[in-house]
């Protein structure tokens, strides 16, 4: 807990410690879910704004976003990836991954929607395909480098 | 976890308080440990040993 700044918060006890990490960590999980439920409330009912309802999805996107953050910047999801080999195989893997989502989006649009008519109507769900597969792709690229290079700075000589 | 770390705490004529101000945790923890319902840190466990004398083994190595 040494690398984060809600240690500073926390008792130096180590028992109480862990026990008010699980309970800050419960409260993130219920207070996403209220959120969720609040924002699919209030999307599809007549009650609420618009406002209160872009809001919660903001609050809710914080915390998803918070946590990916800080887990991909940590550098634990790849804890095998030591060697240059692996690593380019992973990052081969990743390319492969983000382009099948790609081609899935894209092909999941044509079901939904339809094959478009003018060419000018598929430019922003094509783009959109685009930035969501480029963002898998950096934030799984991210992770697979800031993984690589902690293994190397803990590997055993 | 089950442990002997009563009985050398007994010893070595501590109290729980005791024993937790020596090692900076909370008598509770010192009670949780020493019933088995809680895992102690490497780092307390070392801390534990050195107050009350002994080896790691002593206290914590199961037979």
């Amino acid at each position: 807990m040494e690398n984060s700044w809600l240690s500073k918060f926390l008792p130096k006890d180590e028992y109480k410690e862990k026990r008010m990490l699980y309970f800050i960590a419960e409260s993130a999980i219920i207070l996403a879910t209220l959120l969720f439920l609040f924002v699919l409330l209030n999307n599809y009912s007549l009650y609420g704004s618009s406002n209160t309802g872009t809001l919660a999805l903001l609050s809710l996107g914080f915390i998803v976003a918070y946590i990916l953050l800080r887990y991909i910047l940590s550098g634990i999801e790849y804890t095998e990836v030591t060697s240059e080999k692996r690593y380019s195989k992973e990052k081969k893997a990743i390319i492969n991954r983000s382009f099948i989502f790609l081609i899935l989006l894209i092909t999941a649009y044509v079901l939904i929607d339809g094959i478009p008519s003018d060419i000018t109507k598929i430019f922003i769900p094509l783009s959109s395909a685009f930035f969501i597969a480029f963002f898998m792709y950096f934030v799984s690229y991210t992770s697979l480098k800031r993984s690589f290079k902690k293994n190397k700075d803990i590997l055993d000589d | 976890m089950r442990n002997r770390m009563k009985v050398a705490r007994v010893e070595k004529s501590l109290t729980q308080a005791q024993l937790g101000k020596k090692v900076s945790v909370t008598r509770q923890t010192i009670s949780l440990i020493e019933k088995g319902e809680y895992n102690p840190t490497l780092k307390l466990c070392i801390s534990i040993a050195k107050a009350l004398d002994r080896t790691l083994d002593d206290l914590f190595w199961e037979e």
